[in-house]
C-alpha cells in the first residue's frame, strides 16, 4: 500500500507526467482515473491506457488489505471525557486498602503533574464474568454479558493529560491539528464496499461535539474525499435527503450531469486540488445517499425486539440507543468505519468525572451500556460479528485518588488506562497488560496508543507501516515513528 | 527549565516534559501559603522566544526581479522564493482579480456594471481605485467584523440546558461592524473591548464594546456556583490572552504552562485583573444594562429615581382611594366581588379570587369615574412630569456586558488544579512575568471601578507590546490569503508555529504601529494592491511538491469562501438581498424536522419572514445549541470558544443541502427571475447575464453550448412531463423552470464557492 508502488509504469506519458507531478498516491491516481473519463487525455493516449484503467480507481473504490483478514469494518465508542479504569475495566481491589492515604510511591505521576492526593477505590463492584472471569464493573451490566468476547488493554499510555490534544491522539495519532484521523486513514486504504453511503460516518453526542469538532474526523493531509462525514446530532440524522418539491428525477439527475461536467471543466485548470475533487465526488454521494441513506436513519424498520433491546424508546439510552442501531445499519451495508461519540459539551455532560466520578459514570455509564450489549448481540446474530472491530475507550484515563480531600471527584491520568476491542480477529476474555497495584502506572506490557492503532490496522489487514502517505518530504502514517501490533490481542 | 522546540519537535517536546516537565510544579504542601511555589522562573533564553522580543523594523531585502516589487511585501516574499531559485506565479487574470477583491473586502461579488466600470479603466491604478472604494463601502465591516466574531467566540444564547438568549448582545455585533467601518484604530479597538467601561471617556459605545467579556456560554444553573465563577474567569483568560497576545495562558490555570514560560501565579494574577467584573442578573436571567458615559449614567440614575418617586406618589394615591371606594358602598358591583375585593388577596377563597379577576376590569373603571378632581389633577401632574423626564433625559441604548460595581475587589487566590474549593495563596494582579521586566502598578482608586482592565489594556495596547500587532497583523494576513503567516493564530508561543516569513511580519507591525497608526484599512489597502496578492493559483508541480501547503507564497492559495459569503453572495446573485443594517439578529430559515428534537420547537425560532432572513449573514441569529443546519454544515465556526479559523469539508451532507436545501432552491428561483427580467428573453443572453453576475466572467464558447443544450433539452423534458399529467404548460413556464434549475447548477459551482 505504499503509494510509490504505482501500478502504472507504463510509459504513457501524460499520465506519468502528471501523476509525477501529484507525489503519486491513490489520490492522484483517482484523479487521472477522474481525468481520463472526462476525457482529459487524448483519446489515443486513453486507448493506449487499457491495459491498466483496472489498477485505476476512484478515490473510494474497495481495496484489497495489505494480508487477508476478516474484519471489514470498525465501529469505534468514543467515551468522549475519559472513563476512569479503576472504576471500568481494571480492578484494583487494594486500593481498599489504602483507602484516604495519600499516594506515596517514587513517581511523579498525574495530571499535569500535580501531585497525587488521597487514594480512592472504586465507586462500583467488580465481579468475575462469563467463562473466562474477565472482571468487570457493575455499572456494565449488559456489555459485561459478552466479557468473553472482549479484549480489554489495561496498560495503555498517551502524551497528554488535556481533552483537546487527547481526542485529536486518540483519533489521529498526533496531539497536533492537521493529521488525517484513523476513519481517514481507513478509508484511504481499504476504501468502502458501498459507493451509496459515506466510507466514514461520524456521530456525536447531542449536548455538543469533542473540542476541536471536524479537526478529529478530518483527513488532514490526505485527499479531503476521505474526511468523516457528521451526521446531526439531534433529532433527524440527515437533512435535504428528498430531490426538492417540483423538480422530477430526471430533472434531478440532468442538473447533477450538468453540474459535475461544468465542475470537471474547471478542475482542469486546477487538477492538483484535492477539494475540488472532493467536492466534485460529495455532489454524487449525494444523489446516491437520497435513496440510500434515508433508509439506513429509518429506525422505523426494525422491529420491536430491536428497538426495545437498544432502548429506544427509553429516555436515558434513547440517544445512544438510536446511534447503535444506526452504526449496525451502516456497516451492515458496507460503510467502513463508524464513530460514534457518548459526552459532548459541559465537562459533566461528558466522561469528565473531575466532581463526581460515581454520578458521572453512573450517567454515561447508563446512557451506552444497554446500547452497546445490544449491538453486539445484534451482530452476533446478523454474522456480522465476524466482520466488525469494535473499540471502546475515551482519550485516556482517570486518577486512582480523588480530586481533592473526601471528595467523589477523579483527574485525568494518561499514563495507565484501559479501553477494549473486540470483534473480528480479537481474542476475547483476556485482560492484557497491567497498571501498578493502584492502577496509576501501566506497568507490565505498557502499550502507547500508537500500538492501539497499529492493532487496529492490523486487524482490518493493513501493515501501519505500509499504510503510507508521502507528504512534505516524509512517508506519514498514524503512528509516526512507534506503533507495534499488541500480538496477544489477536485471536 | 523550558523547552523551545519548533512543531516539528513536537513529539519529542512532549515526550521530554512528560518526563521532566514535570519538576516546575509545586507541592501541596504550599497550599497555605507559598506562592513562589507557583512561579516559573523565567531565564533569559525564555524572554527571546521570537515573539516576546521587540519588534524591529527588518530592511526590505533587495531582490533579482525588482520590477515585480510593488510594495515592501513584495520585496520580502520575492526575496524568500529566490532564496530557492523560485518565480512567483504569473498574475490573475483581471476578472478574476477583480472578483477576488470584492470577495474578499465585501463578502459580495462586483456586480455586472461594477465590472464594466473596471474593465474600461485603463488606468494604471484601476485596481487601486476599487480597493479604495470597497474598504469606503458598508460592507467592508460586515464581512471583517464576522472575522472577528469567530475569534471572540460571538453567539447569541448561552448554551447550556436553557440555552436563554443573552439581551442586547446584538449591539456588540454591531459595534464591531461599525469599528470596522469607521477605521477605528486597532490599539484603540483594544482599550474599548479591555475596559471601555474605565476609560476617561467612556460612552455607551466603549461600554458596549466591553461586552466581549460576556460573550462566551454560561451554565445559568450551575451545579457548583464557587467552581462557576472561577470558570467563567477561565473563559475571560483564555479568550484575552488568545484573542489579542496570541498566548495559551489558559494552559496554566492547573500548573504551569508546559511549553511556554507562564506560570500559574501569572494565570491568577490576571484573574485578579478579571475579578471585580460581575454578571448583573436576576436569577437564572440575565439582565442587559443602560449604556453611557459616566456622566450619562449618572443624570440617567437620577432620572430613574425621580420617576420612581413620582409612581410610588401615583400608586400611594390610587391605593388610598382605592380603599376607600370599595369599603363605602358607592359601587355597583355585586356584593360578593365587593367582599372579595375587601378580602386581602391572600386570604381570599378560591370564589373569591375568581369574582375579583372577573370584576378587576369593571372595579377599575368605577374607581375613575369616582377619583375626587384633587386626586385627579394630582396624578395628572405627576405623569405630566415622568413625561417630562423622560424627554429631558432620554434612554440610553442597553448593552450586553459584565460590569464592575465596586472599585474594591474581593481577594484574589491562586487555585490548586484550578478548583475553586481548592484555595492557595493569595494572589495580586499583575501581567505575564516573561512579558514585562517589572510589574506596573495597578492604582487603588476610591471611586468608580478597580482601573485593574484599564491597565491592563493600556499594556496591551502600547506600541512596545511585542505581541498586539503582530498578533493582529497577522489575522489580518490570514484572512486575506486563507493562512497566516504564523499558521497558529492563536498561539505564538514555543508551540505554535514559527513565522514562515519573520521579517515580514516584523516588518508589517512595525509598520502598522508607527506608519499606518494602528489602522486597519492602510494595513488591507498595503497587503491587497501587493503584486503578492495579485498572483493567480496557477499550480507549479515542483514548487508544489516541496511546499504543499504554500507555505512561501509562490502563488495565490486556493481556499473556499466561508458560508457567510457564500450565502450572502446568492442573495446578491439573486437580487434578493436586504441592505439593512444593525439591529436584532433574523432568523434563517431552519427547516421543520431540524427542530423537531427540541422540545418546544415553537419556542426557539421564530417564523420565517422571507425579507428579514435576506439580510447578511453576519445578521444571522446563532444560537448554541441549534446552529442554522446550513452554516452549521457548511463549517461556521465553533462558538465555544475562541476560533482561530474554520475547517473547511466537503461532505455529501453539504452538497444534500446546497443542491435540495430550501434556501439555495429558493435563491435559485429568484436568481431566474431576475435573468428574465434583465436580459432579453433569448437564452444566450441569459446565460451570459448569469454568468457574469455569479462568476464574474462570461462564460466561454463551450459552456456556452453546454447550457444551450441544457435550457433546450430540460425545457423540452419539463413540458413532456407536464404533458404526460395532463397540466397545460405554457412555452414560457416552461423555459423558466428550465432556468431555474440552470441557475440552481451554477450556485453549486465549484467556482462558485472557490473564487479563481
Amino acid at each position: 500500500m505504499k503509494n510509490d508502488s504505482s501500478p502504472l509504469n507504463h510509459n504513457f506519458t501524460s499520465r506519468r507526467e502528471l501523476l509525477r507531478n501529484l507525489g503519486g498516491g491513490f489520490a492522484s491516481l483517482a484523479l487521472v482515473d477522474l481525468l481520463s473519463r472526462d476525457g482529459f487525455f487524448s483519446r489515443r493516449a486513453e486507448a493506449a491506457t487499457e491495459s491498466t484503467s483496472a489498477a485505476v480507481r476512484p478515490l473510494l473504490a474497495p481495496q484489497p488489505p495489505h494480508f487477508p483478514t476478516k474484519a471489514k469494518h470498525v465501529i469505534f465508542l468514543f467515551m468522549n471525557g475519559a472513563p476512569s479504569q479503576v472504576d471500568t475495566f481494571d480492578p484494583k481491589p487494594a486500593l481498599e486498602k489504602y483507602a484516604g492515604k495519600p499516594y506515596s510511591g517514587k513517581a511523579k505521576v498525574g495530571s499535569n503533574g500535580r501531585p497525587i492526593g488521597y487514594l480512592t477505590p472504586s465507586f462500583f463492584k467488580f465481579r468475575p464474568r462469563g467463562k473466562s472471569g474477565l472482571e468487570i464493573s457493575d455499572i456494565f451490566p449488559h456489555t459485561s454479558q459478552h466479557a468473553d468476547d472482549i479484549c480489554v488493554i489495561r496498560s495503555l499510555q498517551t502524551d497528554t493529560a488535556a481533552h483537546a490534544s487527547g481526542c485529536l491522539q486518540m483519533n489521529t495519532g498526533s496531539v497536533f491539528i492537521g493529521k488525517p484521523s484513523l476513519g481517514s486513514w481507513m478509508s484511504y486504504g481499504l476504501g468502502t464496499e458501498n459507493a451509496n453511503l459515506p466510507s466514514f460516518v461520524v456521530m456525536t453526542d447531542p449536548r455538543g461535539g469533542p473540542i476541536g469538532s471536524a479537526s478529529n474526523w478530518m483527513g488532514g493531509f490526505l485527499p479531503a474525499a476521505y474526511q468523516g462525514t457528521l451526521f446531526r446530532s439531534g433529532g433527524v440524522p440527515l437533512l435535504d435527503l428528498a430531490t426538492p418539491p417540483g423538480v422530477s428525477d430526471n430533472t434531478q439527475r440532468c442538473s447533477l450531469d450538468l453540474l459535475k461536467q461544468l465542475n470537471q471543466r474547471h478542475r482542469q485548470a486546477f487538477p492538483n486540488e484535492s477539494e475540488l475533487t472532493a467536492r466534485i465526488l460529495s455532489y454524487e454521494l449525494a444523489y446516491k445517499m437520497q435513496t440510500s441513506a434515508a433508509e439506513v436513519v429509518d429506525l422505523d424498520r426494525e422491529d420491536r425486539q430491536t428497538r426495545d433491546a437498544y432502548g429506544i424508546d427509553e429516555k436515558l439510552t434513547s440517544d445512544f440507543g438510536r446511534k447503535c442501531l444506526i452504526a449496525r445499519r451502516l456497516i451492515e451495508r458496507g460503510v467502513r468505519f463508524v464513530q460514534l461519540y457518548s459526552g459532548g459539551g459541559h465537562i459533566e455532560d461528558t466522561w469528565d468525572g473531575h466532581t463526581n466520578c460515581r454520578s458521572n459514570h453512573k450517567l454515561h455509564a447508563g446512557e451506552t451500556d444497554k446500547p452497546i450489549g445490544a449491538l453486539i448481540s445484534d451482530l452476533k446474530r446478523s454474522g456480522l460479528w465476524d466482520e466488525t472491530v469494535i473499540v471502546w475507550g475515551g482519550e485516556f484515563g482517570r486518577t486512582p485518588t480523588s480530586e481533592g480531600v473526601g471528595k467523589p471527584g477523579r483527574d485525568h491520568n494518561w499514563r495507565g488506562f484501559s479501553m477494549w476491542l473486540a470483534g473480528a480477529g480479537v481474542k476475547g476474555g483476556q485482560a492484557i497488560g497491567a497498571t501498578d497495584e493502584l492502577g496509576f502506572l501501566a506497568v507490565e506490557e505498557p502499550h502507547h496508543i500508537s500500538d492501539l492503532h497499529a492493532t487496529i490496522l492490523h486487524l482490518m489487514g493493513l501493515d501501519h507501516e505500509l499504510l503510507t502517505y508521502f507528504y512534505r518530504g516524509l512517508e506519514e502514517r498514524i503512528t509516526g515513528v512507534r506503533g507495534q501490533v499488541i500480538q496477544k490481542a489477536l485471536a | 527549565m523550558w523547552f523551545r522546540g519548533c512543531r516539528s519537535l513536537g513529539w519529542l517536546v512532549v515526550l521530554l516534559s512528560a518526563i521532566v516537565g514535570n519538576t516546575a510544579m509545586a507541592d501541596d504542601e504550599n497550599a497555605d501559603g507559598d506562592l513562589a511555589a507557583y512561579d516559573a522562573i523565567v531565564e533569559p533564553i525564555d524572554r527571546e522566544h521570537w515573539s516576546y522580543l521587540p519588534v524591529t523594523k527588518p530592511p526590505v531585502p533587495a531582490v533579482t526581479d525588482a520590477d515585480w516589487v510593488r510594495n515592501p511585501i513584495d520585496g520580502f516574499i520575492l526575496a524568500t522564493l529566490e532564496k530557492r531559485g523560485w518565480k512567483p506565479a504569473a498574475p490573475a487574470k483581471r476578472r478574476e482579480l477583480l472578483r477576488r477583491v470584492y470577495l474578499d473586502v465585501i463578502g459580495l461579488p462586483p456586480s455586472p456594471a461594477e465590472q464594466q466600470k473596471f474593465l474600461a479603466d485603463n488606468s494604471p491604478v484601476a485596481f487601486e481605485r476599487v480597493v479604495d472604494g470597497l474598504l469606503k463601502r458598508k460592507g467592508y465591516g460586515e464581512r471583517w467584523a464576522r472575522h472577528w466574531l469567530d475569534v471572540v467566540r460571538y453567539a447569541e444564547t448561552n448554551g447550556y440546558e436553557r440555552d436563554a438568549i443573552k439581551p442586547s448582545v446584538w449591539r456588540y455585533r454591531d459595534y464591531v461592524i461599525d469599528a470596522f467601518n469607521n477605521d477605528k484604530p486597532y490599539n484603540r479597538f483594544v482599550l474599548e473591548q479591555l475596559a471601555g467601561d474605565e476609560l476617561p471617556d467612556s460612552s455607551s459605545e466603549t461600554l458596549i464594546a466591553t461586552g466581549f467579556y460576556r460573550l462566551g456560554p454560561w451554565d445559568d444553573e450551575p451545579a457548583d456556583p464557587l467552581q462557576d465563577h472561577s470558570d467563567q474567569l477561565d473563559d475571560l483568560i483564555r479568550t484575552t490572552s488568545e484573542v489579542f497576545l496570541g498566548m495559551t495562558l489558559g494552559c496554566a490555570r492547573c500548573h504551569n504552562h508546559k511549553f511556554d514560560a507562564l506560570s500559574m501565579h501569572d494565570y491568577y494574577r490576571m484573574a485578579a485583573i478579571f475579578n471585580g467584573l460581575q454578571r448583573p442578573q436576576a436569577g437564572r436571567g440575565e439582565l442587559d444594562l443602560p449604556a453611557g458615559s459616566g456622566k450619562q449614567l449618572a443624570a440617567l440614575a437620577e432620572r430613574d429615581r425621580d420617576i420612581a418617586a413620582a409612581q410610588a406618589k401615583i400608586k400611594a394615591l390610587q391605593s388610598v382611594f382605592w380603599a376607600k371606594f370599595i369599603a363605602a358602598e358607592t359601587s355597583q358591583l355585586p356584593r360578593a366581588a365587593l367582599l372579595a375585593f375587601r378580602t386581602e388577596p391572600g386570604k381570599r377563597t378560591a370564589e373569591q379570587n375568581k369574582l375579583a379577576g372577573q370584576h378587576a376590569a369593571a372595579l377599575e373603571k368605577e374607581i375613575q369615574a369616582a377619583l375626587p378632581d384633587a386626586t385627579r389633577k394630582q396624578i395628572v401632574s405627576l405623569e405630566q412630569n415622568i413625561a417630562k423626564l423622560k424627554q429631558t433625559i432620554l434612554d440610553l441604548p442597553r448593552g450586553y456586558f459584565l460590569h464592575e460595581p465596586s472599585p474594591k475587589v474581593a481577594v484574589s487566590h491562586l487555585l490548586l488544579r484550578g478548583r475553586a474549593s481548592n484555595r492557595g495563596p493569595q494572589v495580586q494582579p499583575g501581567l505575564p512575568t516573561v512579558l514585562v521586566a517589572v510589574q506596573p502598578k495597578f492604582p487603588q482608586p476610591a471611586a468608580g471601578t478597580s482601573l485593574r482592565r484599564l491597565t491592563l489594556a493600556r499594556w496591551v495596547a502600547r506600541s512596545e507590546n511585542p505581541l498586539t500587532a503582530r498578533v493582529v497583523v497577522n489575522r489580518v494576513w490570514q484572512r486575506h490569503f486563507g493562512a497566516g503567516l504564523v499558521r497558529t493564530p492563536n498561539d505564538f508561543g514555543v508551540l505554535g508555529d514559527s513565522p514562515t516569513h519573520p521579517k515580514l511580519l516584523d516588518w508589517l507591525a512595525d509598520w502598522f504601529v508607527h506608519d499606518a497608526n494602528w489602522s486597519l484599512k492602510r494595513l488591507h489597502r498595503l497587503i491587497l494592491t501587493s503584486n503578492t496578492f495579485r498572483m493567480s493559483k496557477q499550480w507549479n508541480a515542483e514548487y508544489g511538491k516541496a511546499d504543499p501547503t504554500n507555505q512561501f507564497f509562490w502563488r495565490f492559495p486556493y481556499s473556499r469562501l466561508e458560508v457567510e459569503a457564500i450565502r450572502d453572495s446568492m442573495l446578491a446573485v439573486s437580487g434578493r438581498l436586504n441592505r439593512k443594517m444593525h439591529g436584532p439578529s433574523t432568523y434563517l430559515y431552519v427547516p421543520k424536522e431540524a427542530l423537531d428534537g427540541h422540545s418546544d420547537p415553537g419556542k426557539i425560532w421564530k417564523p420565517f419572514d422571507e425579507n428579514e432572513a435576506s439580510r447578511r449573514t453576519v445578521y444571522a441569529f446563532i444560537k448554541r445549541s441549534m446552529v442554522v443546519p446550513l452554516l452549521e454544515v457548511l463549517d461556521l465556526c465553533d462558538s465555544t470558544r475562541s476560533s482561530e479559523r474554520r475547517n473547511v469539508t466537503s461532505v455529501p451532507t453539504q452538497a444534500l443541502t446546497l443542491f435540495n436545501g430550501n434556501f439555495v432552491n429558493r435563491q435559485a428561483r429568484h436568481f431566474a427571475t431576475r435573468l428574465q427580467r434583465e436580459a432579453a428573453d433569448k437564452p444566450d443572453e441569459q446565460i451570459e447575464h448569469a454568468w457574469t453576475l455569479a462568476l464574474c466572467r462570461p462564460p466561454r464558447a463551450d459552456e456556452l453550448k453546454i447550457m444551450q443544450q441544457f435550457l433546450a433539452n430540460e425545457t423540452q423534458a419539463v413540458r413532456a412531463e407536464a404533458t404526460k399529467r395532463n397540466e397545460i404548460l405554457s412555452d414560457a413556464e416552461a423555459r423558466q423552470r428550465a432556468l431555474v434549475q440552470m441557475c440552481r447548477v451554477i450556485f453549486n459551482l465549484n467556482e462558485f464557492v472557490y473564487p479563481n
